[in-house]
C-alpha cells in the first residue's frame, strides 16, 4: 500500500459467487481508508460469434444492462456495510486494455482484483497472465494491485 | 445510396424472392415430345434415387460420334430426339461422374420403332457407385469442416467456405490432371443449395428483428417473476414455458440472447444462483424449439428437404415435445431444488426489483401490435398454405414484406439485423454436403445403416432418434442434419412403414434435443453460456454436461415413446 492513505479504490469484477472474496476485501479497505470505492465491470462480447442467427445490437444493449445491474447490487451491499462514497462504473470491450485505461484516468491508488481460480469455469486471466498484468500496472499506471486469492486459486 | 432507396431496393428484393420460389418449376416431362422418334427413361442409383445431370448418348457400337445427345433432369428422366435415319445398331450411353457407365444395347425392335419415328421407352437404368479419389477428397473436407466448427477454430461460416472453396478448386485445378479429381462444377454444386430454406431463415430474421426491439422478451420474464410472487420453483417453471413458446415461435438462439440477461437479473436480485434459472431455460429452448417448422434451423432444413409442413410439424411432433417438457420440468425441479430453496444475499432485494421493473417494459407497444397482427396472419399462412402449395419460404418473406412495408423502420437497422453471415454459411454448408453426397459418402452411410436395421421400423425409429441425439452432443447439428436428410430420406424409401416420414421426425428430435447433452451440442447453449460467464456465472462443460446429458436421456426417451406410439402404434403407415 501506498504511504498515505489512499483515496480511490478500484474494485474490478465481473460478479457472482468468485468475486465475493474480493468484493468483501475492497469493502473492508474502503471502510478502513475512508477512501471512494468503485466497481468496475468490463463487458467483452466476443462470445456473440457463436450466435447464428443475433439480434447483436440488442443483446450488447441487454449485457450492458445486465453489467449494470450487478454492479448496482454490489453498491448496495458496500453501502448497506457502511461505505458512503461508492459507486460504479462499466466499460465495455478489452478487459486488459479498459481496466488500465481506467487506473491511469482516474488515478485510483489501489486496485482490488481476484485471482484466477482453478475452477472449470474460464477466467479472465490465466495465473500468469495475471502476474504479467500486475506488473504492468503497477508500473506503468502507478497504482497498487491487491490480488485476493480465493481457497480456489491456481496458486496458493 | 439514400436511406429510402435501399428501403425500396430491399422490398423488391423480397417480394421478387416470393415470386421465383412460387413459379412452378420445369421438368423433364414433355421435353422434346413433339419430335419424332423420341427415346425416354429414367436413371437412378442403387439406392433408388433419382440421378440427375447425367449424359445420355445415342450412337452406333465403337467409338463413335453420337448421333443424338442430352442430359437427366433433377427429376432422373431423359430424351432423346433420335434422327430420322438410324444405323441397324445403336446403343444408348449413359455418363456420369462417380458411378461407372452404362451401355445398353438397343434390339432391332426398338431400332424399327424408333425409325418409323415412333416414342420408345427405355427400362430403368440404375448407376452403380464408383469411389475414387474425390470420394476420399471430399469425405476430408467434410470432416475437416466438422472439425474446425466442433474446436472453434474458425467461425461457423469461415469454416463452411473454406471447405466450399477447397472442393471447387480440387474440382477445377484437379480435372486438367485426373478426371477423378473432380467433384462438381458450379453449376452442379448451386444444385445442392435449398433456397426455400435461406429465404425462411431470411425472412424469419426481418420479423426476429422487429419483435427483439420492442422489448417483448425483457418484459415476459419479469412478468414470469411477477406471476410467481416469490415462488422460485414455479418461476423456474414459467420461464421455462416462456422459453419454449418463444424458441418454437421465433428461434431459440434469438430466445436465449435476449432472455439470459434479464434472467440473470432476476436471479441476482432474487440471491439466487443464476445457473438455476439458466439451465432448465436453454434446455428448454432446445426442446420445445421443434415443436414448429420454423422453431429451429435444423427443422426449416428437414421441413424443406422432406416437404414436411407446419402443420405436419404441429401435428406429429408438438405432442412429443409436451411430454419432454414435462418430463424436463420434473427433472430440472429435482436437479435444483436445493439452489430453488437458496438465498445467498439475503432474500429478494426490493430496490433491485423495483429498478429491473422499470426495464421490464415494452418499448415500442407500436410496433409490438403491428409484428403480433402480421405474425398471426402468417400462421395462418404457415398452416392453411400447404393447401395451396404456399411454401413457408414465400410466407415468410411475404411476412416480412408486410411488416417492413407497415413498420417503415430504418432500414439500415433492418439490413444489419439479417445475418448475412448465417445466410452465407447454409450456402456453404450446402455445397460442402451436396459434395459428399455427389461422390457417393452419404449412400455409403445410408447402406450401412441400412443393412443394420433391415426392414424393422422400431429400430429404424430408435437408431435415427438416439444416434443424431448422441452425435449432435459432439458435433454441430446443423450439417449433422444436413448431410443425414439424403440418408434418412433413403431409409424412408425402404424401411417399410417408414413411408410416413417418421424417420425425419426422429431427426428432428435427435438433433434439437441431442443439443442438450453438451455445451458445444447447440448454437442457443454457448449464448447463454458466454453472457452467464460475463455475469460471473460461468457455465463449464462438465456443469453443463452433468446437468444436460441425464436431460438428453430424459427428453429424447419421451420423444421417441411417443414416435413409436404416434407413428407405429396409432397410425401405422401401410408398407
Amino acid at each position: 500500500m501506498t504511504d498515505s492513505q489512499p483515496k480511490q479504490i478500484i474494485c474490478a469484477v465481473r460478479g457472482g459467487a468468485e468475486s465475493r472474496d474480493t468484493v468483501s476485501r475492497a469493502i473492508q479497505l474502503a471502510l478502513e481508508t475512508g477512501a471512494r470505492l468503485t466497481f468496475l465491470h468490463v463487458m467483452d462480447a466476443e462470445f456473440l460469434q457463436y450466435a447464428t442467427i443475433g439480434p447483436l445490437s440488442v443483446v450488447y444493449n441487454e449485457l450492458l444492462e445486465m453489467g449494470t445491474f450487478a454492479m448496482m447490487i454490489l453498491r448496495d451491499r458496500a453501502q448497506r456495510r457502511g461505505v458512503t462514497d461508492v459507486d460504479y462504473v462499466v466499460r465495455e470491450g478489452s478487459i486488459r486494455k479498459q481496466l488500465f485505461q481506467f487506473a491511469v484516468a482516474t488515478h485510483a491508488e489501489v486496485l482490488v482484483v481476484g485471482y484466477p481460480t482453478r475452477s472449470s469455469g474460464r477466467n479472465v486471466f490465466e495465473a500468469d497472465e495475471m502476474d504479467a498484468f500486475v506488473t504492468e500496472l503497477e508500473r506503468d499506471a502507478h497504482i497498487q494491485v491487491i490480488q485476493v486469492k480465493s481457497a480456489n486459486a491456481a496458486r496458493q | 445510396m439514400h436511406t429510402q432507396a435501399r428501403f425500396y431496393v430491399l422490398i423488391s428484393t423480397l417480394v421478387l424472392a416470393g415470386l421465383v420460389l412460387a413459379m412452378p418449376r420445369q421438368s423433364a416431362k414433355g421435353q422434346g415430345t413433339e419430335a419424332t422418334g423420341l427415346l425416354t427413361g429414367t436413371v437412378y442409383d442403387h439406392q433408388e434415387q433419382l440421378v440427375a445431370d447425367a449424359r445420355v448418348t445415342l450412337q452406333p457400337p465403337g467409338d463413335t460420334e453420337p448421333l443424338a445427345e442430352t442430359r437427366t433432369q433433377a427429376d432422373g428422366r431423359y430424351a432423346l430426339s433420335v434422327p430420322q435415319s438410324l444405323p441397324d445398331q445403336l446403343t444408348v450411353r449413359i455418363l456420369r461422374e462417380h458411378f461407372e457407365p452404362v451401355v445398353m444395347v438397343l434390339d432391332a425392335a426398338t431400332i424399327q420403332s424408333l425409325q418409323a419415328g415412333q416414342p420408345v421407352v427405355l427400362p430403368d437404368t440404375v448407376l452403380a457407385r464408383q469411389i475414387t479419389a474425390s470420394f476420399w477428397i471430399a469425405t476430408l473436407v467434410f470432416i475437416g469442416m466438422l472439425l474446425l466448427i466442433a474446436f472453434g477454430k474458425l467461425h461457423n461460416t469461415l469454416a463452411a467456405l473454406l471447405g466450399m472453396s477447397v472442393i471447387f478448386a480440387v474440382s477445377y485445378l484437379g480435372r486438367p490432371i485426373s478426371d477423378e479429381l473432380f467433384i462438381f462444377d458450379f453449376r452442379g454444386a448451386l444444385r445442392y443449395v435449398d433456397w426455400n430454406v435461406i429465404f425462411l431463415i431470411m425472412g424469419m430474421m426481418i420479423v426476429i428483428a422487429v419483435v427483439e426491439r420492442t422489448g417483448m422478451f425483457q418484459w415476459l420474464a419479469f412478468a414470469a417473476y411477477r406471476v410467481s410472487r416469490g415462488r422460485i420453483w414455479l418461476l423456474m417453471l414459467i420461464l421455462m414455458m416462456v422459453t419454449g413458446v418463444a424458441s418454437a415461435a421465433l428461434d431459440n438462439v434469438t430466445t436465449m440472447l435476449l432472455m439470459t440477461p434479464i434472467t440473470v437479473q432476476i436471479a441476482l436480485a432474487l440471491g439466487i444462483t443464476p445457473l438455476a434459472l439458466l439451465i432448465p431455460e436453454v434446455l428448454a429452448s432446445n426442446v420445445a424449439g421443434i415443436s414448429t417448422l420454423i422453431g429451429t434451423p435444423t427443422n426449416i432444413l428437414i421441413g424443406s428437404y422432406a416437404k414436411l409442413s407446419f402443420t405436419d410439424f404441429l401435428t406429429n411432433l408438438t405432442p412429443g415435445v409436451l411430454l419432454a417438457m414435462v418430463g424436463l420440468m420434473i427433472y430440472t425441479q429435482l436437479v435444483y431444488r436445493s439452489d430453488l430453496r437458496a438465498s445467498d444475499a439475503g432474500g429478494v432485494s426490493s430496490l433491485m426489483m423495483e429498478k429491473l421493473a422499470e426495464r421490464a417494459r415494452i418499448t415500442e407497444p407500436d410496433h409490438l401490435k403491428k409484428a403480433g397482427i402480421v405474425g398471426a396472419f402468417m400462421l395462418i399462412l404457415f398452416i392453411a398454405g400447404d393447401a395451396i402449395h404456399l411454401i413457408p419460404a414465400v410466407t415468410a418473406l411475404m411476412g416480412a414484406t408486410a411488416l417492413l412495408v407497415w413498420i417503415q423502420p430504418d432500414i439500415e437497422e433492418m439490413i444489419e439485423a439479417v445475418d448475412w453471415t448465417t445466410l452465407v454459411f447454409f450456402i456453404g454448408l450446402f455445397i460442402v454436403v451436396g459434395a459428399v453426397q455427389e461422390v457417393g459418402l452419404i449412400s455409403v452411410i445410408a447402406d450401412a445403416i441400412g443393412q443394420f436395421v433391415g426392414s424393422n421400423l422400431l429400430l429404424a425409429v430408435i437408431v435415427v432418434t438416439w444416434f443424431s441425439a448422441l452425435l449432435s452432443t459432439v458435433i454441430a447439428n446443423i450439417p449433422f442434419t444436413a448431410a443425414m436428410l439424403p440418408v434418412v430420406g433413403y431409409l424412408t424409401v425402404t424401411v417399410p412403414g417408414a413411408q410416413s416420414k417418421v424417420l425425419f421426425y426422429c431427426l428432428s428430435v435427435g438433433s434439437a434435443m441431442g443439443g442438450n447433452g453438451s455445451l458445444i451440442g447447440a448454437s442457443a447453449n454457448m449464448v447463454t453460456s458466454g453472457i452467464s460467464e460475463r455475469a460471473g456465472y460461468p457455465m463449464s462443460y462438465a456443469y453443463f454436461f452433468k446437468k444436460g446429458f441425464p436431460a438428453l436421456l430424459i427428453t429424447v426417451s419421451l420423444a421417441t415413446l411417443w414416435l413409436i406410439f404416434h407413428f407405429l402404434i396409432q397410425n401405422p403407415a401401410t408398407p
